[in-house]
C-alpha cells in the first residue's frame, strides 16, 4: 500500500516540475507584473506530494514491510524504533529521496519569503530549481526506486550497518542535506538575477539568508559526522581526511568566501560576478559531494551504496547544470551594471578578498587531494593514496599567513582605512601570547622551533576576537563566529600536540604504567542484548591523585554478521580519556587502546560558536549598521 | 614580484614538516603513515586486521635491523605499491598534486594585486 502510495506521488510531483518548468519559462519571457497564483498552489501540490512519498517511505521502515526491497535491505525488525525511523535515510534511495524533500520544500519556503522581489527573477528562479528537482525526480525513478516491491515477501529484513546504529549519524545526514540544498536556492537565485539583472546590494541583502541558513546546517552536519566518527570509529580521531569527510568540507570553504562576499556586495555594490561564481561552484561542489559519495568511486567507509549507473547519471546531470550555468554566465555578464569601485590595500574589501583568497586555495587542496587519485588511475593506472600527511604539509604552513591577516581584517574600516598611530594593546597581546606559547611549549617535546609560530598566532587570534567583543563595532554574530573559529584553532593545534597514546595486549588482571599512569583491566563481562553480544570490560586509570574507571564495549551483532568497539570517553573541561579494545584471536587476551586528548571537547564548542554566529545573524531583524 | 614568489616557496619549505604530533615510537609514526589494503580506509596503525597486525610486525622487525625509515616506505612500495603510503612522493605523476594548489594560490594572489590599488 504505501509502496504504490510512494510511487505514485512521485510521479504526480514530477508532473507538477514539467508544468512549472514551462510555465515559469513563459511567463518570464512575456512581462508579467505579477506572479500567476497557480505557481504557489503547483509547488505546493508538489511539495505534498513529495512528503507524502517520503513518509511513505517511513511508514514502511516503521512497520518493516518488507515487501519494499529498500527497507529489505537496510531494516530488520529487531532493530529500535529510532534506527528504523533513521534507517530511511541510512541507504541510497532514501538518502535521495530526503535530498529531493528537502529541494522542494526550501524552494517553497523561497516563494513564501520572497514577496517582495521582482516577478521575472522569482520566476527564473522556480524554473532552475524545478530543473534540479525534475533531474532528481527522474534520476530516482529511473535509478534508485525505493518503491521496489518484492515477492514472495521476506519475513525478516537484512538489517542496518550496526556502525550507522548511531543518534549522531541518524541525525548528521538530514542537517548536512539541509545545508547542501540550501545552496541549490543560491544557486537558482544567483543564475535567476543573473539574467533579470537585479544583481546588486538589495538582492545581497536576500539571498544573505540563505546563504547564512545553509552555512549553519553545513557547520553542524560535518560537526557531527565529526563527532560521530571520533566515539564510534573508535580510532580517537576527529578528522580522518577520508574523501566522503573532504566533500561535505570542499563546499564549506566555498559557502564561508561566499559569506564574506556578499557582504561586499550588500555595504559596497562591489564583486558582483565573483559571488556569482562562488554560488555556481558552491552547488556544483554540494552537487559532486553527492555523486562522488553515491557513486562508490571513493574507497571510502561511508560508501555504503555502490552503483556507477548511478554515478555516471548524476555525471551528466552535473555536467548539464554547469554547463548550463556557464553559459548563462558569458552570455548574461554584460547585464551586470559595472559598480565596481576602487579597491584600496587598507580596507575590509580586500581583507574580504584575502580571505576568499585563503578560502579558495584550502578549497584546492582539498579537491585536488580528493579527486587527483581518481584521475591517475584512470589516466594511467597507478594507484596512491593522498592522506593526512598531504593535507597537513599544504595546509599547516599556510595557515601562518591566514591567521595573521585574520587577526586584524575584521577591524578595518570599508573602503579606505589608514595606517594608525601605533596600538599599544595590540602589542601587549602579542607579548602575553607568546608568554603563554612558551610556557605550554616547554611542556612538550616536540620541536619547538616548528611549533611557536602557529601555537603564539592562534593563542593571539583568540586574544584579539576576545578583545573584539568589548572594543570592535562590528556585529555579535561576526564576533561570535570569529571567536569560534579562533578556538579551534587552538584546540585543534594544542590537542595535536600534547595527545598521547598507549598501545597493548592484555588479558584480565593484566596491569600497565605509562606516563606517570596505571592502567588496570579488572573484568570482562559477556551479555546479551537486544540483537547483538555485549563483551563490556572494566577498566580502571590511576594517575597520581586521581583514580576512574573506564568501561569500554565490543559488540558482535548477528544481522549482518559484524564487530564494532565502542569506545568508553571520560570527557572533562580540559581533556578526554578514550579507551576502546578489540578481541584478539589469541584466547583471553584484548588490545587495548588509550588515549589521552587534551581540549577535545573545545573542539565541539568551538564549533558550535562558529555555527551559533551565523545563527544569530539570521534571526536578526534590524541589522546593525557599521 | 618574484621576491614575493620565492618568499612563498621559501616559507613552505620551511614549515614543510609532518604534523604527526603526539607518536611515541617510530613503529607508531610509520604505521600511522600506512593504509591498511584490506580495510576500508583505515590505516594499518588504527587497524586490527590481520594484515594490520602482521604489518606492523614487519615495520618493527625492520627498525629493529637498523633500517631508516626511508628504506621501509621503499620496502614496502616495492612489495605493495604507491597505493599503500598516505603520503604520495614527488615524481612525475604526481607533482601536479603537490604544485597545482600552490600555483592557484600564487595566480590567486596576482589577481588581488591587479583588483587592488596600492597608494
Amino acid at each position: 500500500m504505501s509502496n504504490y502510495l510512494g510511487n505514485y506521488s512521485l510521479y504526480i510531483a514530477l508532473i507538477a516540475s514539467v508544468y512549472l518548468i514551462f510555465k515559469s519559462y513563459l511567463d518570464a519571457n512575456s512581462e508579467n507584473k505579477y506572479l500567476d497564483k497557480n505557481f504557489i498552489l503547483i509547488t505546493s501540490i508538489q511539495t505534498i506530494m513529495i512528503t507524502v512519498s517520503f513518509f511513505s517511505l517511513v511508514a514502511a521502515f516503521v512497520i518493516s514491510d518488507f515487501s519494499n526491497e529498500t527497507v529489505f535491505n537496510n531494516s530488520h525488525t529487531l532493530k529500535p524504533l529510532f534506527y528504523k525511523v533513521s534507517g530511511t535515510w541510512g541507504n541510497h534511495e532514501g538518502s535521495l529521496l530526503l535530498w529531493l524533500l528537502v529541494l522542494s520544500i526550501f524552494l517553497f519556503i523561497f516563494l513564501l519569503n520572497s514577496r517582495s522581489q521582482d516577478t521575472k527573477y522569482k520566476l527564473l528562479t522556480i524554473l532552475f530549481q524545478q530543473i534540479i528537482i525534475s533531474g532528481f525526480l527522474v534520476f530516482i525513478l529511473l535509478t534508485s526506486n525505493p518503491f521496489k516491491t518484492l515477492y514472495p515477501i521476506p519475513t525478516e529484513g537484512l538489517g542496518l550497518n550496526p556502525i550507522l546504529q548511531d543518534p549522531a549519524l541518524a541525525i548528521h545526514p538530514p542537517i548536512l542535506y539541509l545545508g547542501y540544498v540550501g545552496t541549490s536556492i543560491i544557486f537558482s537565485a544567483s543564475l535567476a538575477s543573473m539574467i533579470s539583472g537585479n544583481i546588486g546590494d538589495k538582492w545581497a541583502r536576500h539571498i544573505k539568508k540563505w546563504v547564512l541558513v545553509s552555512w549553519v546546517f553545513l557547520t553542524i552536519g560535518i560537526l557531527l559526522g565529526s563527532i560521530w566518527a571520533y566515539y564510534e570509529l573508535g580510532w580517537g580521531g576527529f578528522w580522518f581526511w577520508d574523501p566522503v569527510e573532504n566533500v561535505s568540507l570542499m563546499p564549506w570553504f566555498c559557502l564561508t568566501a561566499l559569506l564574506h562576499t556578499v557582504i561586499v556586495l550588500q555595504k559596497r555594490n562591489s564583486f558582483k560576478e565573483w559571488t556569482i561564481i562562488l554560488s555556481i561552484t558552491t552547488f556544483s561542489l554540494s552537487m559532486s559531494g553527492t555523486f562522488l559519495v553515491r557513486s562508490g568511486i571513493l574507497n571510502s567507509i561511508h560508501t555504503f551504496a555502490n552503483d556507477p549507473s548511478r554515478g555516471l547519471y548524476i555525471l551528466s546531470f552535473l555536467f548539464i547544470l554547469i554547463l548550463m550555468s556557464i553559459l548563462i554566465f558569458f552570455f548574461n555578464q554584460n547585464k551586470i551594471s559595472n559598480t565596481a569601485k576602487e579597491n584600496f590595500i587598507l580596507s575590509k574589501e580586500t581583507a574580504i578578498l584575502v580571505n576568499n583568497w585563503f578560502m579558495m586555495f584550502f578549497l584546492s587542496v582539498v579537491l585536488v587531494g580528493t579527486i587527483y587519485p581518481i584521475f591517475l588511475e584512470v589516466l594511467n593506472g597507478s594507484k596512491i593514496s593522498v592522506g593526512p600527511p598531504f593535507y597537513h604539509k599544504l595546509l599547516i604552513p599556510f595557515l601562518i599567513p591566514f591567521l595573521i591577516s585574520m587577526s586584524f581584517g575584521p577591524s578595518l574600516k570599508w573602503i579606505k582605512d589608514k595606517l594608525k598611530k601605533f596600538n599599544y594593546n595590540i602589542l601587549i597581546i602579542f607579548f602575553v601570547s607568546l608568554l603563554i606559547s612558551y610556557v605550554i611549549l616547554t611542556k612538550t617535546e616536540n620541536s619547538f622551533l616548528l611549533s611557536l609560530p602557529l601555537i603564539v598566532l592562534s593563542i593571539y587570534l583568540l586574544l584579539v576576537t576576545i578583545k573584539d567583543f568589548f572594543v570592535s563595532k562590528s556585529s555579535i554574530s561576526q564576533k561570535i563566529s570569529h571567536f569560534g573559529f579562533s578556538l579551534l584553532i587552538t584546540s585543534i593545534l594544542l590537542n595535536g600536540l600534547f595527545s598521547n597514546e598507549f598501545n597493548s595486549n592484555m588479558k584480565v588482571g593484566d596491569e600497565r604504567i605509562f606516563n606517570e599512569k596505571v592502567l588496570k583491566l579488572k573484568e570482562v563481562n559477556v551479555t546479551d542484548v537486544d540483537n547483538y553480544k555485549s563483551l563490556k570490560a572494566s577498566f580502571e586509570v590511576t594517575n597520581k591523585n586521581s583514580a576512574f574507571a573506564l568501561y569500554p564495549e565490543v559488540r558482535i551483532y548477528q544481522q549482518p554478521l559484524t564487530i564494532t568497539s565502542e569506545a568508553d570517553i571520560k570527557t572533562t573541561l580540559f581533556s578526554d580519556n578514550f579507551l576502546v579494545f578489540n578481541i584478539l584471536k589469541d584466547d583471553g587476551y584484548y588490545n587495548v587502546r588509550y588515549q589521552y586528548k587534551p581540549l577535545m571537547i573545545w573542539i565541539w564548542i568551538s564549533t558550535i560558536f562558529i555555527s551559533l554566529g551565523g545563527l544569530l545573524s539570521v534571526i536578526r531583524k534590524n541589522e546593525q549598521k557599521y | 614580484m618574484p621576491k614575493i614568489i620565492k618568499l612563498v616557496f621559501l616559507l613552505y619549505f620551511c614549515f614543510n614538516f609532518s604534523y604527526a604530533k603526539g607518536i611515541n615510537t617510530k613503529v607508531e609514526q610509520i604505521t600511522k603513515n600506512l593504509r591498511c589494503l584490506i580495510c576500508q580506509g583505515q590505516s594499518v596503525y588504527d587497524s586490527q586486521s590481520d594484515f594490520a597486525i602482521s604489518m606492523k610486525l614487519v615495520v618493527k622487525n625492520m627498525i629493529d635491523e637498523g633500517k631508516k625509515e626511508k628504506e621501509i616506505y621503499d620496502y614496502l612500495k616495492s612489495k605493495y605499491g604507491e597505493w599503500i603510503v598516505y603520503e604520495p612522493e614527488l615524481n612525475q605523476n604526481t607533482f601536479l598534486l603537490w604544485l597545482l594548489p600552490l600555483i592557484l594560490f600564487i595566480f590567486g594572489g596576482l589577481l588581488i594585486i591587479r583588483k587592488v590599488s596600492i597608494k
